[in-house]
């Protein structure tokens, strides 16, 4: 029993930190290719991309635990969500892949050749995968898949996609290569002025057995991509609660009014308080949850659900008292305070929002005592 | 991080579970509770913590030689949890175990040491804590109960309040000035007060929920052997303050996590069974919410006691920190128990003792307990200080 990092695991946080504080800030606007190319070698270079890579793919074979971290690392210095989604992509490759998927893809992660984004959220569905309208339809021995997504990381710098669509009645998880015929993007428009969003309209896009995540259809990939990229939000987010604590703190002790500074009023400490406590619970939550989609535990989904939904409220919560404690200035562009709150936004209503999570936390929670559930599995 | 158990802990494990399941009464929570008399359930407990130092389960932590068996920290956690799983109901002597004893370890003589912790395993001396007095509440190092030296004896004159459990107790851990010409937190001295000294006497308060588990304690003119002053003379703001971090730190939280899964475990089975009309309770999805933010809340709670046990076993010592963990599960209590309230819906105004209150009352006598966790052992607002101040380094 043990709910620390090992020492390596912090110093593979501190070789990451020490990079990225060497690096350009986040700004209102997303990196220029060059600068996105460098973070990215960087990064391949400190291990990042090749730590959950198997060893007999030229990775170190770490778990997704090992990553805790440095994801939260990431949320401090907003880095480019398509660097997460290559993590969170990798994780459901090497759990679930078939052979050749994993020959083809996993050598050029751990390089940090290639990247990788996933297409899951779509305008009409909520967060009910039930629900989708990306559908395959049957012809002969392929398939052509029809439908749209929404709110997909950078997919036009993106090597491939993993696409979350409807095949009969079952959700299952494809991966094809982003310059497939049929794929057409339009970049959105959103809270996020540091990265890019595409939405991808899928049009007749041919679909052979071997697209199927493992190669065959298999409802299970599509829940582990969905709980990996909640963990990944709720640690990023985790770690922006952190930065944007450590800024508030640093501003009240050095702004004056009334002749002293402000951070020695008790209605301004207070609120640092709670901040200070939200981000700590954020910290068991998130670390917990990498824990148990390393291993096989049984906690995994509420776990899972407990992080992204707590994380989630949290880092709305400090987002918002740290712009309140900046005074106008937090409301202006003038600190890039407001890129931490922005990137949240993206974050609490990815892989489920915590309403959503919510629910699945109860019905896992009746579910172990034995009762509701019919009620449970009815509102899921 | 593992949070697998070793082999040897998977034995303690084992160990506890069988030594419970063979000495809990027969249908133990469920068909078996507490007595409901608050006097009766008292000396139950009292009686159950004798049962489990016969067993040789009370105090786990603490030193082979003062009757402990020197567990760890993760056994502490185990034997919490098994506890937990068993409903196990608690014991009597908390101040005794987790802040007499705390204190005594790190602060008090060998002879000390010999002298009081045994007793306070056996269940031979309950113990009650006399630190807030009527103008000494969270501004705690203004008390005024005084204690004079007169030859090899303290005089002590004073009142002190919300002294919890003085009823049952043989002795008290009591904050004391010792000198006024010093400033006030340089003044004062822990002493250990046999209650039954000529001169104590109690009155008990009666709580928010009507019960009188805590009183005001008079001393006059009570004599107190020097030898019961706990370290150094005018020393003992700084004792308190280990008592304190005791008071708020994982251990105690932990032991509070398990009740309140077991509450919440409770109020859900409840939930599911109490009907309105075609279906339960537990259907309206806006209680649902409520009921998922608070078992998300309680995990937590066991999450952040478990990572501080790790970073004590790694030699980092229990300071302002624990304010964060006292200030993060009072709140999260006292919104499960609105929550609860909420839930029962119309049957929640019937309290213990109307046949249609659900549960039997608990969830509302629960409630009306929770409104003291912002309270009491330092309240919210001086914990805020602290953790702005100490933690995160804010000016005074």
């Amino acid at each position: 029993m043990d709910f620390d990092f090992s020492a390596e695991q912090y110093a593979f946080r501190d070789s990451i930190r020490g990079f990225l504080a060497d690096r350009p800030a986040a700004t209102t606007a997303p990196p220029a290719a060059e600068d996105a190319a460098a973070l990215r070698s960087g990064l391949a270079d400190l291990g990042v991309f090749s730590a959950i890579v198997p060893e007999e793919h030229d990775g170190l074979g770490l778990g997704f635990v090992d990553l805790a971290l440095i994801v939260e690392e990431f949320g401090r210095w907003l880095v480019p969500p398509s660097i997460i989604e290559t993590l969170t992509a990798t994780d459901v490759i090497v759990a679930y892949g078939s052979a050749a998927q994993k020959n083809r893809l996993l050598g050029g992660i751990a390089a940090g050749r290639l990247s990788l984004s996933t297409a899951i959220a779509e305008a009409d569905a909520g967060y009910a995968s039930e629900s989708m309208a990306c559908i395959l339809t049957p012809g002969g021995s392929t398939w052509r898949l029809n439908g749209a997504k929404i709110l997909v990381v950078d997919a036009m710098a993106a090597d491939y996609l993993l696409v979350a669509v409807k095949c009969g009645d079952a959700p299952v998880l494809l991966i094809i290569e982003r310059g497939r015929a049929g794929i057409r993007l339009r970049e959105h428009t959103t809270f996020d002025l540091g990265s890019i969003y595409h939405e991808a309209t899928f049009e007749d896009v041919e679909i052979h057995a071997t697209d199927f995540l493992g190669g065959s259809e298999n409802p299970e990939a599509l829940g582990q991509l969905l709980d990996a990229g909640a963990v990944s939000a709720a640690t990023f987010m985790t770690g922006i609660a952190g930065r944007v604590l450590d800024t508030t703190v640093d501003y009240v002790k050095q702004r004056n009014q009334f002749g002293k500074p402000i951070g020695s009023f008790q209605a301004i400490k207070h609120k640092c308080a709670d901040m200070a406590v939200a981000v700590d619970s954020s910290r068991s939550a998130a670390y917990y949850a990498a824990w148990t989609l390393s291993g096989e535990a049984s906690e995994r989904s509420k776990a899972v659900s407990t992080a992204k939904s707590f994380c989630g409220d949290s880092a709305r919560f400090v987002c918002n008292e740290g712009t309140q404690l900046h005074g106008g200035m937090g409301f202006t562009w003038a600190l890039g305070l407001h890129l931490y709150l922005r990137r949240v936004k993206m974050l609490e209503y990815a892989y489920g929002d915590a309403n959503h999570h919510r629910r699945r936390v109860l019905a896992e929670a009746l579910r172990a005592l034995g009762v509701g559930q019919a009620v449970a599995v009815a509102s899921r | 991080m593992d949070f697998s158990y070793s082999a040897d802990e998977l034995v303690f494990r084992d160990a506890i579970r069988a030594w419970l399941a063979s000495n809990l009464p027969p249908g133990w929570g469920r068909t078996q509770f507490e007595p409901e008399n608050e006097d009766d359930r008292a000396h139950f407990r009292l009686d159950w913590e004798r049962k489990l130092f016969n067993g040789g389960w009370n105090g786990i932590n603490w030193p082979k030689k003062y009757g402990g068996r020197g567990a760890t920290l993760v056994e502490q956690a185990i034997f919490a949890e098994e506890m937990a799983l068993a409903r196990a109901p608690e014991g009597l002597n908390i101040i005794g175990r987790n802040l007499t004893g705390t204190t005594l370890l790190h602060h008090g003589t060998e002879a000390q040491r010999e002298r009081f912790l045994p007793p306070i395993l056996s269940g031979d001396e309950v113990w009650c804590q006399g630190f807030s007095e009527p103008n000494a509440g969270s501004d705690l190092a203004s008390v005024r109960c005084l204690a004079l030296r007169d030859g090899d004896h303290f005089v002590v004159n004073g009142q002190k309040v919300w002294t919890s459990f003085a009823q049952y107790a043989q002795w008290c851990i009591l904050l004391a000035r010792t000198d006024t010409s010093l400033p006030k937190h340089k003044g004062i001295s822990f002493l250990l007060v046999n209650m039954n000294t000529p001169g104590i006497s109690i009155r008990p308060l009666k709580q928010i929920s009507g019960e009188s588990e805590f009183n005001e304690t008079f001393f006059d003119n009570v004599r107190v052997p020097v030898e019961n002053l706990v370290g150094e003379l005018n020393g003992g703001w700084r004792i308190a303050m280990t008592t304190l971090a005791y008071e708020r730190g994982p251990e105690d939280t932990l032991g509070r996590q398990i009740r309140f899964k077991q509450e919440l475990d409770r109020l859900l089975v409840t939930l599911a069974a109490l009907r309105r009309g075609n279906g339960t309770a537990i259907d309206d999805p806006v209680v649902r919410d409520k009921l998922a933010r608070a078992v998300v809340e309680v995990d937590i709670m066991r999450l952040n006691c478990l990572r501080s046990f790790s970073q004590a076993l790694r030699g980092k010592p229990l300071g302002a920190e624990a304010s964060m963990m006292k200030l993060n599960w009072s709140h999260m209590a006292q919104n499960m128990y609105e929550t609860a309230l909420e839930a029962l819906g119309p049957e929640a105004p019937l309290v213990r003792g109307d046949p249609l209150s659900p549960a039997g009352g608990r969830f509302q006598l629960s409630y009306l307990h929770s409104r003291a966790f912002t309270i009491y052992s330092g309240t919210s607002e001086i914990q805020r200080n602290i953790i702005a101040e100490r933690v995160l380094g804010l000016p005074k």
